[in-house]
């Protein structure tokens, strides 16, 4: 059994898939948080859960809607699961009309009874199901009340297929006929597709298309012909009068299942917008927040946690761990290799999970909130003024995360030419594996203003971001821009959701150490332990030193010309966290402290600073450059995200670290 | 008159929303607003920023030059 999960953006689908699975996905309180398939196994192995993005309709505009489109066209599933929110019933029951047209045995989950409720609107359920034809269970996806019955519903083996159908009137009854005869060598509905064609579906086209005994010249000239009578005897267009046919037996619908009682709803969610989106204050506010964040993350908790982890795996569990070893009689290359290479260079990454973990934490609590929506309102005209919308700048905060699901999330991006600029600047965003860079070099050089030192490196990646934006877009044909962004009601984040998500990413972070870095750290421990002159040298005499060598002069117009750092860069690329790591086993002697002790001798201020620079901007690591193809299409724009990243990582540290010493810092 | 003439806070029927670029009109279609739905202009950001409104039970963000091409009457 597969059943395809879908909905109205903002609805409340993952959660849903989320109880139903008992999974995780990421979850939101914005439009587009989803932008990919995504599936899973129903509880009791019953079978498959289809979590698909969100669509208003079937006629898509952007990309993860088309997502949805294609997912109906070419997949042969048991069920639809169509989830409705109960204080949005109107625009939502546009989709389940298009669904329920498609003929598959429908259910109607009807999620967010309590927030319909809150706002004075009663629904009367059975009535729902008698007028609309299929079963309809309430539900609150957010607690998983209801969801159980969902399960339940599943289990039954005869499942109920609906007959609804919508009389459009004489002329467009009869083009769906004559469409309907055109396509009977189609396995789909014949109706449900002759309708979508009427209207214009792009994703449905393309589908016939692909069937070489379809007239498709025909059935384009009976729509053309319908277009312009419909034109000349209503006064308006061909969609618009499907539209107002299914809003009409909607409305009729609506007025026998729901009671309103009068009650002023928004209130809560006013006055909070009344001071976030305010004129002056948007975005003073949305800049104290983000300080706020990295003062939490920095100075008052993380940090000091990070310190105390630090400390104990650089002293005690060194120290335990080498008795260990002694006590199994490992032989001095093991000791090495586990005491100067795992220990100090997978620990010097673990140490930041604390500082990672506040951050994410405050993520996900913009993500739970409702906030997001309005960083992209109130953000709008600046990046309207770099040739973008409001909308780029979601993928730009979730890019602070990670980069890769900060470019996919670009696929709710209306229009192509700004979709595609968005994808291309989003590896400028300071993503959290170098906040483990700026951890240990911030908290090296610059202790006392830590928070606003990095907060500094992320609103240079933002202006930068923009500044590429604008000379981007210089290249691209003007087209309009499209900017209608819905602004949910603001939600208290849940508890349970909150510790998840941050749990999930943090776990990525901690994954990638121990698996990625781990390996990455032993060929650079390998290389940096043998030379030419056998193994165990002096580790300037190492491969490693000998051939980043060669590189270090090319970086050191910047500053940092140490073949020291130049294989940090190197390493970097795979991971940013792995900069760290690598200088953990490179600039690791015995006795030597902590590594914040000996890098604190091994650069200036001035250069720790262009290096952090350098380490945000210099190149998408290994696991975005996919990313980025996957979103762009071609190898050119791949390879030229990549090398601009580079160019301009170059540029501005060398005006940085020259500038600087101009100054005389 | 146009939307953004309304001051804070009044409310208006749409009248007229074919003026509005193709893409816009139909992700405000999407949304369910049409001719007809009442409109309420809630707040303009600065710089002829987006604009705020409330319409069908939601909250919506718009651009202010698309605002500009929605005819409506005061209620």
């Amino acid at each position: 059994m597969e059943v395809a999960l879908l909905g109205n953006p903002n609805t409340g689908k993952t959660s849903l898939f989320n109880e139903l699975t008992g999974s995780y996905e990421y979850v939101g309180n914005w439009t587009g948080v989803t932008v990919d398939k995504k599936v899973g196994t129903l509880k009791k192995q019953m079978g498959q859960l289809i979590d698909l993005p969100g669509v208003y309709a079937l006629n898509p505009i952007s990309k993860d809607e088309g997502i949805a489109s294609q997912y109906l066209l070419e997949n042969r599933f048991t069920s639809a699961l169509n989830i409705v929110d109960a204080s949005q019933l109107s625009r939502n029951l546009h989709l389940t009309v298009q669904l329920l047209e498609f003929g598959k045995p429908l259910v109607i989950g009807l999620n967010m009874v309590d927030v319909a409720k809150s706002r004075g609107i009663a629904i009367d359920v059975n009535q729902l199901s008698e007028e609309l034809n299929v079963p309809v269970l309430p539900i609150v996806a957010r607690t998983g009340k209801g969801c159980h019955d969902i399960l339940n519903y599943f289990s039954l083996k005869n499942q109920h297929v609906s007959h609804f159908t919508i009389d459009y009137g004489e002329k467009i009854e009869k083009a769906i006929e004559n469409i309907s005869d055109l396509l009977h060598e189609e396995q789909l509905n014949h109706r449900w597709l002759a309708l979508q064609l009427l209207q214009g579906n792009r994703v449905v086209l393309d589908h016939i298309k692909i069937n070489k005994g379809i007239d498709i010249e025909r059935i384009q000239r009976i729509i053309q012909e319908l277009d312009k009578h419909i034109e000349e005897v209503e006064k308006c267009s061909l969609v618009r009068t499907i539209y107002s046919k299914r809003k009409h037996i909607i409305d009729d619908i609506l007025s026998k299942v729901i009671t309103r009682e009068k009650k002023s709803d928004l209130t809560f969610t006013d006055s909070i917008d009344s001071i976030v989106t305010n004129k002056f204050l948007g975005i003073p506010i949305f800049l104290g927040i983000m300080y706020f964040i990295f003062h939490m993350t920095f100075n008052w908790i993380g940090t000091p946690v990070s310190d105390w982890l630090d400390g104990f795996f650089s002293g005690p569990l060194s120290g335990w761990i080498g008795q260990g070893l002694q006590v199994v009689h490992a032989t001095p290359f093991i000791r090495a290799l586990v005491l100067n290479g795992l220990v100090a260079g997978v620990g010097g990454v673990i140490v930041f999970v604390p500082q990672m973990i506040v951050l994410f934490f405050f993520i996900s609590l913009i993500e739970d909130s409702g906030y997001m929506a309005r960083v992209a309102l109130v953000m709008d005209r600046i990046m309207q003024a770099a040739g973008l919308n409001g909308k780029s700048f979601i993928p730009l905060v979730i890019g602070f995360g990670c980069n890769i699901p900060g470019i996919m999330a670009a696929r709710s991006i209306e229009q192509p030419k700004e979709r595609l600029i968005t994808v291309l600047i989003t590896p400028l965003m300071s993503c959290s594996a170098r906040l483990a860079v700026y951890s240990l070099f911030a908290g090296a050089f610059f202790a006392k203003y830590q928070a606003l030192v990095v907060l500094s490196l992320y609103v240079l990646g933002i202006l930068l971001a923009l500044v590429m934006a604008k000379i981007f877009s210089l290249f691209f044909k003007h087209e309009h821009s499209v900017f209608v962004v819905e602004l949910p009601p603001y939600r208290i984040p849940n508890a349970k959701t909150l510790f998840r998500s941050t749990w999930d990413k943090s776990k990525g972070f901690v994954k990638k150490a121990t698996t990625f870095i781990l390996g990455g750290t032993v060929v650079i421990w390998l290389l940096s332990y043998a030379g030419p002159h056998g193994l165990n040298v002096d580790i300037d005499h190492s491969f490693l030193a000998l051939v980043c060598g060669y590189i270090a002069p090319l970086v050191a117009p910047l500053g940092f010309g140490t073949w020291q750092a130049a294989t940090a860069l190197v390493s970097g690329f795979l991971a940013k966290e792995a900069v760290v790591s690598t200088m953990s086993i490179v600039y690791h002697a015995p006795h030597s402290g902590t590594l914040t002790g000996v890098i604190s001798q091994a650069f200036t201020p001035l250069q720790a600073y262009t290096f952090m620079v350098f380490s945000l901007l210099y190149i998408p690591c290994l696991s975005t450059v996919p990313a980025i193809y996957k979103e762009v299409g071609t190898r050119k724009l791949t390879w030229f995200t990549v090398t601009y990243c580079v160019v301009l990582a170059y540029i501005v540290s060398l005006v940085i670290y020259q500038g600087g010493r101009l100054m005389g810092f | 008159m146009i939307l953004t003439e309304l001051k804070k806070g009044e409310k208006a029927t749409i009248l007229n929303l074919s003026r509005t670029t193709k893409l816009v009109q139909r992700r405000l279609l999407d949304l369910g607003v049409t001719e007809g739905e009442e409109v309420c202009y809630k707040c303009a950001l600065p710089f002829g920023g987006p604009c705020m409104l409330e319409v069908c039970g939601q909250c919506i963000g718009l651009r202010r030059n698309e605002a500009k091409e929605i005819q409506v009457v005061r209620t």
